[in-house]
């Protein structure tokens, strides 16, 4: 093994092991101000698509120029030596398919469809103009992010599974058993990621130079080849994840990565004019199918509570990534990817469910995470209204007085009031004398909520005793991101 | 060497007796190390009475008064005989105050961090071996020992904190409307017990004290217990014996409990009572609240039940120090 194939071994390692270590301790609430946004902040794909989107590049994003800077010097090395989900795909088909040499040159080869994912990227950036952000579906740091929060962490003795968390998890395993057929198939067809890294490495100063005159075409560089671009022939700069096998496996020394290499001439990515335009104009005629007949955006949806801070819906669905950062900062797992209750538009964005968990009221995790500001961070006493303001509300609680035990059963109770984190109360109780069927008198303490002071936390729903579905729940009504969800008129 | 079909040497025969003897040892070995002697057939657990004899002679509860909550469980505990009286060298003393809400010491939600972080002191001092300090929390626990000023105070007292999600869970031998719950285990292992409620208000109960202080160890489905608040009260009383109750009554939360949230609703008592009669405890803590004992469903049902004695008068008070 040559030392830059330790080396590169080496990084891809380390990328790995912080991305999922910093994963690790956000979902385990790790009270430490680690940079758990670290690599969603350097994804230029979030950041040039939350521009096209929103037109605004949101604070932290800012890093993922410093990711292209970076590959217009030195190419894709995020694909060969950073990417997770690119360390793990090769990792997949190292240790899936034992191939023989001849195999490997099959496999190893550049296909004509290997442009899709410029397609896909064309498609993404234009729908994100169009206002629906969906390059998150298929953001490999999103992907893999995702599939460990909803499938992975899951696992893990005390947690609870995730509802509609196999999806992601599907996803993932898909992308690693595809590997066995054809190494890093993900990278090499479907990665939006990649496909925008490719096309500011047709730029790259340093890239694989080849001594023509000392070659002997042994084919012996295209072997362990992760990108597919062809070292021998044409070589294709856009699609070099700058493995560096290649220079490692020349016997005669004709390939080196050099400082503005000359020979071989770079050739730009295979493109059809027409299908590139045809992708475009997709992504352009998607969006407005997917607000119109998707369904989730023209009304206000009951059961959709958004995070604390969440923008409105449309903004915010123009800046969520999909990266499950602020599912895996929730303390108290509320916080669920959402599979239909968003709509079509809306599928993996982070949605409150109050029965799994509650909104702590001091608590302000999921905005500090959450890379492209679709949650924007807050401080506890914003939150809270102990700043003297309204506080930041993301619903309203409704009791329902059929199942209620003391207006529906005459059982005593009163867990809903006593959950209640506000003051004075939001929930409060009315005292009553009852005569039950048999005659004897009962004293209840009826809840009522008072709609100005309820945040809509949910703990009155998540701690309600009643069974499955709780007496009291929480609906989006009164949400401070919506000005026209309301019931009732401004104060004042 | 070749062997007859119908018989066979000594040799032989001591291989395969070997054989049969090491695959029966892996079995019993399998057996004996998987085996569960704790949960044989998930057999809810039996609950000790953590209670000692002897206390002839003493109080049954001593009340100290003070600005120094620490001080005030020094001479309370003092009176009543000195830690030593209840925990032994050795032992595992499991402190339960009541850390169920993120609001900070002075909103008298939880159970002054100066108070607990004393107990785990004495504790130590009489030569307890571990000291570990739980509550299953309403809100977000870690949350909740940080903020309460508890997690701090009790590892700078030589404590152990073990936050809720950490605990282990198993079925134990609840009576009455608790029956089915589950218990915290480390409760179940510990060797002596103290309870450390703090004071305060709550719209069904009448007030949070120390018998109601036991919902902190139950798991899911402790919400149910609302439904006939005081008799789950009185049978977790009877359920659940400490070596030692100590009722803090630093701050007292008079309204909007049991996690209050405005400073206007505490006032401050600074007085600190601790003693054997945990009904009695409870008694002199409703007195602190403004509550007659006599108001108290709970209270009341525990002392028919024959828990403990009721009658405020009996609470050795020491005075301000």
């Amino acid at each position: 093994m040559s030392w830059t194939t330790r080396l590169r071994i080496l990084y891809q390692t380390f990328f790995l092991f912080v991305f999922l270590w910093l994963l690790a301790r956000l979902a385990a609430s790790d009270p430490r101000d680690l940079p758990f946004g670290a690599f969603f902040h350097s994804d230029p794909l979030a950041a040039v698509a939350v521009v096209f989107s929103s037109a605004t590049l949101p604070g932290a994003l800012v890093w993922g120029t410093a990711l292209l800077l970076c590959t217009i010097v030195f190419g894709r090395v995020f694909c060969g030596w950073v990417c997770p989900l690119g360390t793990l795909q090769q990792l997949a088909s190292w240790i899936l398919s034992p191939r023989s040499r001849r195999e490997s040159l099959a496999v190893n080869r550049y296909r004509r469809w290997y442009a899709v994912k410029y397609y896909l990227l064309a498609a993404l950036l234009l729908a994100a103009a169009a206002g629906t952000l969906q390059t998150g579906l298929l953001d490999p740091l999103s992907t893999l992010a995702r599939g460990l929060a909803s499938a992975v962490w899951p696992l893990l003795p005390g947690r609870r599974p995730v509802p509609g968390g196999w999806i992601a998890g599907a996803l993932v395993l898909a992308i690693l058993l595809a590997s066995r057929w054809i190494p890093r198939l993900f990278c090499r067809v479907f990665c939006p990621l990649g496909a925008l890294l490719g096309v500011f490495a047709r730029f790259a100063l340093f890239r694989i130079s080849r001594r023509q005159e000392a070659c002997t075409t042994c084919n012996l560089c295209a072997f362990a080849c992760q990108g597919a671009d062809e070292p021998l022939g044409q070589h294709r700069v856009a699609e070099c994840h700058v493995c560096l096998n290649c220079t490692a496996a020349c016997p005669e020394g004709a390939l080196a990565y050099r400082w503005l290499a000359t020979t071989p001439p770079a050739e730009a990515p295979d493109l059809s004019r027409r299908y590139l335009i045809g992708s475009a104009l997709g992504g352009l005629v998607a969006a407005p199918l997917l607000q119109v007949a998707g369904g989730g955006r023209s009304v206000a949806n009951a059961r959709l509570l958004r995070p604390p801070g969440a923008r409105a819906e449309s903004e915010f669905l123009a800046r969520c990534i999909k990266c499950s950062l602020c599912q895996q900062a929730c303390p108290t797992g509320a916080l669920q990817p959402a599979i239909g209750q968003a709509g079509v538009e809306g599928f993996w964005t982070p949605v409150l469910v109050p029965r799994r968990g509650w909104c702590e009221f001091a608590c302000t995790r999921c905005g500090e995470v959450c890379p492209t500001g679709a949650i924007q961070p807050l401080e506890a006493a914003r939150k809270t209204g102990y700043d003297g303001r309204e506080p930041v509300k993301i619903g309203t609680a409704f009791v329902d007085r059929g199942r209620c035990l003391p207006w529906g059963m005459q059982i005593p109770c009163i867990v809903c009031e006593e959950m209640c984190p506000t003051h004075p109360k939001a929930v409060w109780v009315e005292l009553v004398q009852e005569t039950t069927r048999d005659g004897r008198r009962v004293a209840l303490q009826r809840p009522w909520v008072e709609p100005q002071r309820c945040v809509g936390c949910g703990i009155c729903e998540n701690r309600c005793p009643v069974g499955e579905e709780a007496a009291i729940r929480v609906l989006s009504v009164g949400e401070t991101r919506d000005p026209l969800n309301r019931i009732l008129l401004p104060a004042g | 060497m070749s062997h007859d079909a119908s018989t066979f040497d000594r040799r032989e025969l001591l291989r395969r007796l070997s054989a049969a003897g090491l695959a029966a040892g892996a079995v019993a070995a399998g057996a004996a190390f998987f085996h569960d002697r704790h949960t044989p057939s998930s057999r809810p657990r039996a609950i000790p009475d953590w209670r000692l004899p002897g206390a002839a002679g003493y109080p049954a509860v001593v009340a100290a008064r003070g600005p120094d909550p620490a001080a005030n469980v020094r001479r309370a505990v003092a009176a009543l005989g000195g830690m030593e009286r209840f925990v032994r060298p050795g032992e595992r003393v499991l402190v339960k105050p009541n850390v169920g809400w993120d609001r900070l010491p002075e909103q008298a939600a939880n159970t002054d961090p100066a108070v607990v972080a004393e107990l785990v002191r004495l504790c130590r001092s009489a030569g307890a071996r571990r000291v570990v300090v739980t509550d299953i929390s309403c809100n977000d626990p870690r949350r909740c020992f940080a903020r309460s000023g508890i997690a701090a105070a009790v590892a700078a007292a030589g404590g152990e904190v073990i936050v809720s999600d950490r605990l282990r869970l198993v079925p134990a031998d609840l009576a009455g409307v608790a029956q089915g719950l589950e218990v915290v285990e480390e409760l179940l292992t510990a060797e002596r017990v103290i309870n450390v409620p703090v004071v305060k208000h709550h719209r069904l109960s009448g007030a949070t004290l120390g018998m109601k202080n036991w919902f902190g160890v139950l798991g899911a489905g402790r919400n149910r217990l609302h439904q006939s608040v005081h008799r789950a009260i009185a049978e977790l009383a009877a359920t659940f014996r400490p070596t030692l109750t100590v009722v803090d009554a630093t701050r007292v939360l008079l309204a909007n409990g049991p996690q209050g949230g405005s400073l206007a609703d505490v006032r401050e008592v600074g007085a600190v009572a601790a003693g054997t009669d945990p009904v009695l405890c409870d008694a002199w803590g409703a007195v602190q609240l403004g509550v007659r004992p006599t108001d108290l469903a709970s209270i009341q049902e525990a002392a028919q039940r024959g828990l403990g004695r009721a009658e405020v008068g009996l609470v050795q008070e020491l005075g301000t120090a």
